[in-house]
């Protein structure tokens, strides 16, 4: 509890200190009366066809907190320690201290990475990668509020190397149209780009609307520079009167235009019409001749003012569906306009109330972790017809998550990239934990029930090198365990303990106890228990 | 005795208890042996037939990155779209190639080259999943890409390997199984050269066997607690690759057991490599092999950047049609070579052309497929197709109606919404007659 105030007068010195506007500390409603307040209304909103499942247990939920925050399990000492804890508050007590953390930046940091990279259609971005995940890890840890972020990453400009806000805009090859249909789709929710090249079928966006979205950022570039080892890529701004002419749809863009042009439909090879830069969801516009920084600047603004609703609930439907495992909307980053919402009060409340904390993502996070919505036992999927949010919902882990579970297990050691200048894809590539994503690794905002399992995954699993050396019983942390621990019922719930968090059930200790005595051979045994674990449905998944 | 060896296996595995893998081996090199003359792949070929449903196999020559149609198939020397690129005359009266694919105009009594495919999509990504799905991207529905779609009709369920291989890196697009479900998604395959990842067994198959048990007991905690499906599907997917891996037919993922010769004919590169590999597939049963080559996005230097790439495509290509001729492969094989689009008749300032939807270029070989004709044609300037357009729904209507495959069928998506396997469309007869 005392932690809860000092992490509370806190913010709101922070809130004080940032002034008038956004985020003033009046505003500001306590994580707990929020969560509280969201049940309640999650309660009316909702049809219900029978009774809500049942809060979830101490093991399963250290598990999946540890998880949702830090990207890792806890260690079996935590485990036990919160399973013998009685205080009143320790749930509340244990999301906070996770959220102090820095794993918490780490985890989140890849996150918005994948989110980011999984949509590149540049290739070569592909080194900026840790740069930006990297980048993002120390903002969330310096709680950077999600206005900052957004505008970092919309404004940025110079060395990819050095400044992992490019990353957005490198993703793209700082292609105007990709770059605004990726602000619109991560920072709004809003999928503006299928009306690039007509006018949207579904929604009411017209292709003028996308253009004059994109005129926002006709003067950004990305030059590559060639003449070093490696190649370095800056992302640049041309203010300058004089432009070199650029065709639409090349793919080699490295110096801006001064204006964007909506290509014409019927003559591709046309110039096209100069747009003017107008914000389509508030009509908000600049003049043509802008220079960069002011148009930018200003689309970051309004983007992110807090008179406008999309920005906060784009963000709280996705991390809200990372947690529940379901969102308001779905697919995540499709709001709208006219898409379905599950519980509209709900997130609207919700994302207002973000809003009022100066879009602090730890308010978020904590507020929805102390909901009832977030605490329940984890059920599979609803049926579409069943009302939302009656449970937990499992997640299939993303791949750094199972890396960092592997390594913890195992003590494998983490050989990511060092960051900054110098990181080369090569380098890259020999990391085991990007070899591990590449196979394990999945796009986030893609509809979690759509992630399946791949061959090539198992394969891993069953028989990659790291695993086959990870249970050897001669040697490792299962030669210790053995050594150390003689009694056969202990070292499985070790085990347990290790690979699952959580103890073994009765029926599964007898499983174990048999397969020991059917083996015969102790160390043997055990290698096919731990080996059993790391292959089990429940290790690729929270719960 | 082909089928007495496809008995002994499946007797083995359903037992549990297999005979390593190097001693089942033994025992067919004995076999084949006692028998004087079949080799391990003859016997794999006779098989392949009884695998697959009607012996139907597809292999899809993917170029990932849209190549130009006036650098490969349809050259217009005349014009001035045209560029540089020369034509040549091929086996086939009247048709003409461009200049950079000489071992390809030596085959085109196999080859029926499509000169009026056209389509309004020209992003990559989005375009790359219209030419393998045969819809657009949607968000809230993932359809299954084209591998998947045939695999799932044409492949037996109990075959070993994975029915649907991908071959090579650099691919675009997230086009996968969809909603067909993970059982039908790619095997991708980075590096042709080597073998799977992990495909290598740490212990013995009997302890590995023991393991698959003990874990199997161990599932049924979290399947009682709210992870039912994914227990079901984690069980499914390890059944798959336990079966895989166990499996004789490993050996057709090496492409180091062809002879030099046989290697040689298909020339250097990935792309050889994978056709050969994509060929050694087939062969053993494989329903769809699909293999990419990568960077046709040549928005400058079109013209040297072309005959290079067609110098990578171009032998493989041709040796693949006449392997798979020579070996009786190629009637019930349908090879099929096409990108994501075209590009543009006009050549920009960089010597580049950019993307072109509007008209391009398909090749479809085998499988009932009348070789030595060019379907439909582009306007002297090549921008717009003037005879016989082929839409996306027509090409794939006419895929599936060479692979004996009811285009018109519906698949329940995830949303439980009836997806048929093609929306409209027509099969180009031509093609066939």
């Amino acid at each position: 509890m005392a932690r809860n105030v000092i992490f509370l007068s806190g913010t709101i010195l922070i809130g004080w200190l940032a002034g008038a506007g956004i985020g003033a500390a009046s505003d500001r409603v306590q994580p707990n009366e929020a969560a509280e307040r969201v049940d309640r209304m999650l309660a009316s909103e909702l049809p219900r066809s029978g009774p809500s499942a049942l809060l979830a247990n101490d093991e399963v939920f250290i598990r999946r907190v540890t998880l949702d925050l830090l990207g890792q399990s806890p260690t079996p000492e935590d485990v036990v320690l919160f399973s013998v804890d009685d205080g009143a508050h320790k749930r509340q007590e244990l999301i906070e201290r996770l959220l102090n953390d820095s794993r918490f930046g780490e985890n989140w940091g890849r996150y918005w990475r994948d989110v980011i990279f999984y949509r590149k259609t540049e290739e070569r971005a592909l080194f900026s990668a840790e740069i930006c995940a990297k980048y993002l890890a120390d903002e969330l840890n310096r709680n950077a509020s999600w206005d900052q972020i957004a505008t970092a990453f919309i404004t940025a400009t110079g060395d990819v190397s050095e400044r992992g806000n490019t990353g957005l805009i490198m993703a793209q090859g700082g292609k105007p149209e990709e770059v605004v249909s990726e602000v619109s789709r991560i920072f709004l929710g809003i999928q503006i780009q299928c009306a690039q090249c007509h006018d949207h079928p579904t929604d009411r966006w017209k292709r003028e609307q996308f253009h004059e979205l994109a005129a926002f950022f006709p003067r950004v570039a990305v030059r590559r520079d060639m003449s070093t080892q490696p190649p370095k890529f800056t992302v640049v701004v041309n203010d300058r009167e004089q432009f070199m002419p650029r065709r639409p749809n090349a793919n080699q863009r490295q110096i801006g235009t001064p204006e964007h042009r909506m290509p014409d439909k019927d003559d591709p090879s046309a110039r096209g019409t100069v747009m003017q830069p107008v914000f389509f969801l508030t009509s908000q516009s600049l003049k043509t001749g802008t220079k960069d920084s002011e148009r930018r600047d200003a689309l970051a603004e309004w983007i992110t003012s807090t008179s406008n609703p999309w920005f906060a609930k784009a963000y709280v439907n996705r991390i809200w569906s990372e947690l529940v495992g379901e969102g308001f909307y779905e697919p995540v980053d499709d709001l709208g306009p006219d898409r379905q919402c599950t519980a509209p009060a709900t997130i609207d409340y919700l994302a207002a109330r973000f809003a009022d904390s100066g879009y602090d993502t730890r308010w978020l996070f904590h507020t929805i972790m102390l909901t009832e919505a977030y605490q329940r036992v984890s059920l599979a999927r609803h049926h579409p017809d069943a009302a939302p949010f009656q449970a937990n919902v499992p997640q299939r882990l993303r791949g750094d998550q199972i890396f960092s579970q592997i390594s913890n297990l195992f003590g494998i050691t983490d050989s990511g990239v060092p960051a900054g200048a110098g990181a080369r894809p090569a380098m890259m590539n020999r990391s085991p934990r990007f070899q591990f994503n590449s196979i394990f690794g999945y796009d986030p905002s893609a509809p979690r029930d759509e992630i399946a399992g791949s061959i090539p995954q198992a394969l891993v699993l069953m028989n990659h090198n790291l695993i086959r050396q990870g249970v050897d019983a001669r040697r490792g942390i299962l030669a210790s365990l053995l050594g150390s621990i003689k009694n056969d019922d202990e070292l499985v719930i070790e085990l347990y303990l290790r690979g699952l968090s959580r103890q073994p059930s009765d029926e599964e200790l007898d499983v174990c106890r048999k397969y020991i005595r059917e083996i015969g051979n102790r160390g043997e045994a055990f290698e096919d228990i731990l080996w059993s674990l790391v292959n089990s449905t429940e290790f690729l998944h929270r719960r | 005795m082909n089928v007495e060896i496809h008995r002994e296996t499946e007797i083995e595995l359903r037992h549990g208890h297999t005979v390593g893998r190097r001693e089942f081996f033994r025992r067919i090199t004995l076999s084949a042996g006692a028998a004087g003359f079949l080799s391990w792949s003859d016997l794999v070929t006779a098989k392949a037939d009884q695998i697959r449903k009607d012996g139907r196999a597809c292999i899809l020559l993917w170029m990932q990155g849209g190549p130009s149609q006036f650098e490969t198939f349809s050259p217009k020397p005349g014009h001035e779209n045209g560029g540089e690129t020369k034509a040549i005359d091929t086996q086939t009266e009247g048709i003409q190639f461009s200049e950079n694919l000489p071992e390809l105009s030596r085959v085109t009594e196999d080859l029926c080259l499509i000169r009026s495919m056209t389509s309004k999509e020209g992003n990559h990504p989005r375009a790359t999943y219209l030419l393998h799905t045969g819809y657009l991207p949607t968000a809230s529905l993932k359809y299954p890409t084209l591998g998947s779609l045939v695999a799932r009709e044409l492949s037996d369920k109990s075959f070993d390997l994975p029915s649907f291989v991908r071959v090579g890196r650099g691919r675009q697009g997230n086009d996968s199984a969809g909603f067909l479900g993970v059982e039908y998604d790619p095997f991708v395959i980075g590096d042709p050269n080597r073998l799977p990842d992990n495909t290598t067994l740490p212990t013995d198959d009997r302890r590995f066997q023991r393991r698959l048990r003990l874990l199997g007991r161990l599932e049924t905690d979290y399947a009682n607690r709210g992870g039912k499906q994914q227990v079901v599907d984690h069980e499914k997917l390890y059944a798959k690759a336990s079966k895989m891996v166990l499996s004789s037919r490993m050996e057709a993922f090496d492409v180091n057991r062809e002879p030099s010769t046989v290697r040689e004919a298909y020339g250097s590169g990935d792309f050889a490599t994978g056709c050969l590999l994509a060929r050694r597939l087939v062969e053993a049963g494989v329903t769809f092999v699909e293999v990419t080559a990568g960077n046709w996005d040549t928005h400058d230097d079109n013209f040297d950047r072309c005959r290079k790439l067609c110098g990578d495509i171009d032998r493989p290509f041709a040796q693949l049609i006449r392997d798979l001729r020579q070996r009786g492969l190629l009637d019930k094989t349908l090879v099929v070579w096409m990108g994501e689009f075209g590009r543009t008749p006009k050549i920009n300032p960089r010597g580049g052309r950019d993307h072109y939807p509007r008209a391009f270029d398909v090749v479809l070989a085998g499988a009932g497929v009348r070789g030595g004709q060019v379907i439909g044609r582009t306007d002297a300037a090549g921008a717009d197709v003037k005879d016989e357009p082929v839409a996306v729904n027509d090409l794939f209507q006419t895929l599936c109606h060479g692979l004996n495959i009811d285009a018109n069928q519906e698949n329940m998506s995830s949303i439980g919404r009836p997806i048929k396997v093609v929306d409209g469309g027509r099969v180009v007869s031509k093609a066939f007659g």
